[in-house]
């Protein structure tokens, strides 16, 4: 059965993130407790909280107050713990920060943060904990670890979340233009391959974790547990799409702008994405593939160095289903905190019934985490970047 | 009577047509030209006045005064935006101070090697953005000076200095020397005639390579990123945005710096024009 | 050839200090460690040790030399657009230009001040399959019913020849302002038709703006790899995109290296031949 994310269901951001600014925060004091003295008192000793936090995070990925240019959660951070949080946009792509960071923490110099965001469909993360770059976090500082998704619990890159914790997570399907597909939704990945009247139209993400699962399952094979037979298969479905053209290009997130002005009929895309596209274009449309789609998670990591307990007790703040609900609402990705929905749902009961920011079970159990080995694999890589052109 | 005097014959009706004709092609000529240069642009800042319901900005929506009302809404943009250009103001002076001096060097001088020299200083130019970028950060991590404002200006100033010294030189080249040598045999010393003389004539040269290294540290993206630390210039800032959809106000700084930097230029042409200089 | 006779021996030297020093400290070491790295073998799970791994650039050529071929092809047709486009341009602006020149160079680079990215996604809505651009093409038979611009090579070149016209704009209009309008003035008075003017003073005046324009238009196009990756397919990507893959999502840095160098090379040596062939001291200077 193909759910199709209609307009109806998508929500205006701006509706949105106006009612959650209204909400005044000791509403949410109130209910998020005071949960640092206690993190601080159950292990018999009194951690210290560092004065400052220093976050490094990709561009527009927290809630912000467009009046007062502020980010309220941060601020809330403030006041409920006294840390300051030093907030940094620097990271858009994560070779390109894993790159800037590499050389100082291959030398065990610290990278002046406590913490940083990467993405699970890179092979960042499990080099980070690999390596011993990434600090350990301290699960005394944080109660609210329970409220996070049972689906994300146990990733192959951190079994037992002892290194990370997500901050956003997002789902991979297809994006339909159905102006292009005479009003239906394209629903699976052998229409997307293999379908002549949509060839050219097509593009697939440039991500190899994204595009090699999709195809996987459209195969009948697992992505959690890749080897080298499943991934040639995949790999070959693929090189023989973009050969005959059917598919036009890989891309990242520039799908966007092709999607929606008609250049395309279909993409392999990003469920966050869609979500801003179809308010603007009702044509556009969402879906998981009906063989299985991808769920990705940014994550939160400590580099060596950074405060492990300060980070924690961020980490702490942020798996508050209130505090969840706020950043969820602007961010419009998948929260992976449990709770978050009925929080935004007596806020926004709009915003809660989003099943492109809340998942419900059914959507989530067609999702799956690609195979981290598969990730560093350099066989692998080398192959699929042949593929993708270079 | 006018048996010496070389008055060329009359142009016929003709030539006299196709002169007018050609005289005109060359402005239409430059206008398209100029419009395939500005149509981005023109879309950039038509694309400000947007009124998205989404967080894309690529299909027209409707007319807003919003973006503009509310043209500092995004935090850490206004704030990449003076970054970018105070960097780019510094190390485009700086560049073209080093490059001029280099090309004077270059054209004026025999020296040992001179060859070399030339063709060298091409080498910047050509090696790919991310292996100098990264290169240079193994440089700073070693040297242990931390990253930031300062990293990001000299590797503006690193990569500037080839391009002025290309553009200086191609004014240098043609310059004539009978000038400098009419003003010394006049009585003036080396310095008065670089400064009165030869200055002057090569500044449009000069100033060129200083827009052109303006405009290169303004955009750059590359090798920004990897000395920046923890600095967000304004190519940083709007890579990371357009991941998710890059807001209106990024138009619209874009066109403001546009427009006041036109509107400086512009002020400056109507002053020149009060001064009744030329 | 020195024209200040007393400091032949050290002024040259005293002008090339400042920035010569600055192009050692921060760009010679840094590629010297590049150097070091492109003989590196190993890879990032097991590390890198220096080997005098000279295989590194057979292997880069062998591998890509498709790419590089690729990428010069490109630099090379957006270096010829953009003289077309920008000759002329220039030209106005330097004869034409009066009060307005500084004006006038102010909007050429005016572009820059939106970023790269911006520009190009701007392109790509220019050359939507739906535009004006493409729908127009279409009407005068000069694309296919079908045919599209976007993911091309010609969308990948005119985004290049675009982005990189300011460079080839500004060095030509710096070498055509120079040039005296009496010296036309008297070819005409000589006879000469407006076009053997241009031909015989105008052009050869203007070669060492030719010169540089070019350059600095091929150069760095030949590197470039943003174009080809929102404009094309896998089949038109560049070398540039190469060494982005190899360093950033592979991580093979002895590789990145390598290919760098061949890169760096080939245009050095194109650069020279080049030279001798467009003219010679006169020219470079």
């Amino acid at each position: 059965m193909s759910q199709s994310f209609t307009r109806v269901e998508l929500l205006r951001r701006g509706a949105a993130a106006g009612v959650v600014i209204a909400l005044p925060t000791s509403f949410l004091a109130a209910c998020g407790g005071d949960d640092e003295e206690a993190a601080g008192t159950t292990t018999g000793e009194k951690k210290q909280l560092a004065k400052t936090l220093r976050f490094s995070n990709w561009t527009l990925y927290i809630d912000i107050d467009e009046k007062t240019k502020q980010h309220p959660t941060l601020d809330e951070f403030e006041q409920k713990t006294g840390t300051k949080v030093e907030y940094f946009e620097d990271i858009n792509d994560n070779a390109s920060y894993f790159g800037k960071i590499q050389r100082p923490l291959s030398q065990g110099q610290s990278i002046d943060r406590d913490i940083v965001v990467l993405t699970d469909t890179s092979r960042f993360p499990s080099v980070m904990i690999d390596r011993d770059w990434a600090e350990k976090l301290d699960k005394s500082a944080i109660p609210n670890f329970d409220n996070l998704q049972d689906a994300l619990r146990s990733p192959s890159f951190d079994p037992n979340r002892d290194y990370s914790m997500p901050w956003q997570s997002g789902m991979t399907g297809i994006a339909t233009n159905t102006e292009l597909t005479g009003g239906k939704p394209v629903t699976t990945m052998d229409q997307l391959l293999d379908d002549p009247s949509l060839k050219g139209k097509v593009t697939l993400l440039s991500e190899m974790a994204d595009a090699i699962s999709l195809v996987m399952l459209a195969n009948g094979d697992d992505p959690t547990k890749v080897d080298d037979a499943s991934f040639t298969r995949a790999h070959d479905r693929i090189k023989k799409a973009v050969d005959s053209g059917q598919v036009r290009q890989f891309t990242g997130n520039d799908y966007s702008g092709p999607l929606s002005k008609g250049d395309l009929a279909a993409a392999m895309s990003w469920s966050g994405d869609v979500v801003q596209l179809s308010a603007d274009n009702a044509n556009l449309v969402w879906n998981v593939p009906e063989s299985g789609g991808a769920i990705w998670t940014d994550n939160m990591l400590i580099p060596k160095g950074g405060d492990a307990f300060t980070a924690s007790t961020y980490m702490n703040f942020v798996y508050d289903p209130a505090v969840a609900a706020k950043i969820a609402a602007y961010v419009n990705y998948v929260t992976p905190v449990k709770g978050a929905k009925e929080e935004a749902a007596k806020i926004d009961p709009e915003l809660a019934e989003n099943r492109l920011i809340f998942p419900d079970d059914a959507t989530l159990s067609k999702v799956t985490i690609f195979d981290s080995k598969a990730l560093t694999n350099q066989d692998y890589l080398e192959k699929w970047q042949a593929l993708i052109g270079s | 009577m006018s048996a010496y005097a070389a008055t060329p014959p009359r142009p016929s009706l003709l030539a006299r047509s196709w002169d007018l004709v050609r005289r005109h092609v060359l402005t239409v000529y430059a206008v398209l030209a100029f419009t395939y240069l500005l149509l981005p642009i023109a879309i950039v800042i038509a694309f400000s006045f947007n009124d998205p319901a989404g967080r894309f900005n690529y299909t027209w929506q409707g007319f807003t005064l919003d973006n503009w009302r509310n043209w500092d809404a995004v935090p850490g943009l206004v704030e990449a935006m003076t970054l970018s250009l105070q960097i780019a103001a510094i190390s485009s002076i700086a560049a073209t101070i080093l490059g001029t001096l280099i090309a004077l060097a270059l054209v004026r001088y025999g020296f040992r090697g001179r060859s070399t020299t030339n063709f060298l200083i091409f080498l910047p130019m050509s090696s790919p953005e991310i292996v100098l970028g990264a290169s240079l950060l193994t440089l700073f991590l070693t040297l242990q000076f931390a990253t930031g404002f300062l990293t990001i200006l000299i590797a503006h100033v690193m990569f500037n200095i080839s391009y002025v010294v290309v553009t200086v030189k191609a004014r240098l080249v043609g310059f004539d020397r009978h000038l400098e040598e009419a003003a010394m045999d006049l009585g003036a010393n080396e310095w008065t005639t670089f400064r009165k003389v030869t200055l002057p004539l090569i500044a449009p040269g000069i100033l060129a390579a200083a827009l052109l290294s303006f405009a290169l540290s303004v955009d750059d993206f590359v090798i920004t990123y990897f000395n920046s630390g923890s600095e967000v210039t304004f190519p940083l800032f709007v890579w990371g945005a357009a991941r998710v959809g890059a807001p209106p106000q990024v138009n619209v700084i874009g066109t403001m710096i546009f427009v006041v930097a036109l509107g400086l230029m512009l002020v400056n042409v109507l002053l020149q024009r009060r001064k009744g200089s030329t | 050839m020195s024209f200040f006779h007393r400091h032949r021996g050290l002024t040259p030297y005293l002008l090339l200090a400042p920035g010569l020093a600055w192009l050692a400290v921060f760009f010679i070491a840094p590629l010297g460690f590049l150097a070091y790295q492109s003989l590196q073998s190993g890879s990032f799970d097991f590390g890198y040790e220096f080997t005098w791994a000279w295989d590194n650039y057979r292997d880069a050529i062998s591998t890509y030399h498709e790419h590089l071929i690729r990428s010069f092809i490109y630099a090379g047709l957006a270096t010829v657009l953009a003289l077309l486009v920008s000759y002329p341009l220039a030209y106005w602006i330097a004869f034409r230009g009066g009060r307005w020149k500084n004006l006038l160079l102010l909007a050429i680079i005016a572009p820059f001040f939106v970023t790269y990215l911006i520009r190009t996604l701007a392109w790509q809505s220019i050359l939507s399959d739906n535009g004006y651009v493409v729908e127009t093409l279409r009407t005068l038979h000069l694309l296919g019913e079908d045919g599209r611009l976007l993911a091309t090579s010609t969308a990948v070149v005119a985004g290049i020849t675009y982005n990189f016209l300011p460079f080839m704009a500004l060095p030509l209009y710096v070498a055509l302002e120079q040039i005296d309008p009496r010296l036309i003035e008297a070819a005409q008075d000589l006879y000469a038709s407006k076009l053997q003017a241009f031909l015989r003073v105008t052009l050869p005046l203007s070669l060492p703006g030719v010169f540089a324009g070019t350059l600095l238009t091929f150069i760095p196009a030949a590197g470039d790899f943003i174009n080809a990756q929102l404009l094309g397919t896998p089949r038109q990507h560049m070398i540039g995109n190469v060494i982005q893959s190899k360093f950033l999502e592979l991580i093979d840095y002895p590789a990145a290296a390598s290919l760098s160098f061949v890169l760096m090379a080939t245009i050095l040596i194109g650069v020279i031949l080049y030279a001798r062939v467009l003219g010679s001291e006169r020219l470079t200077g």
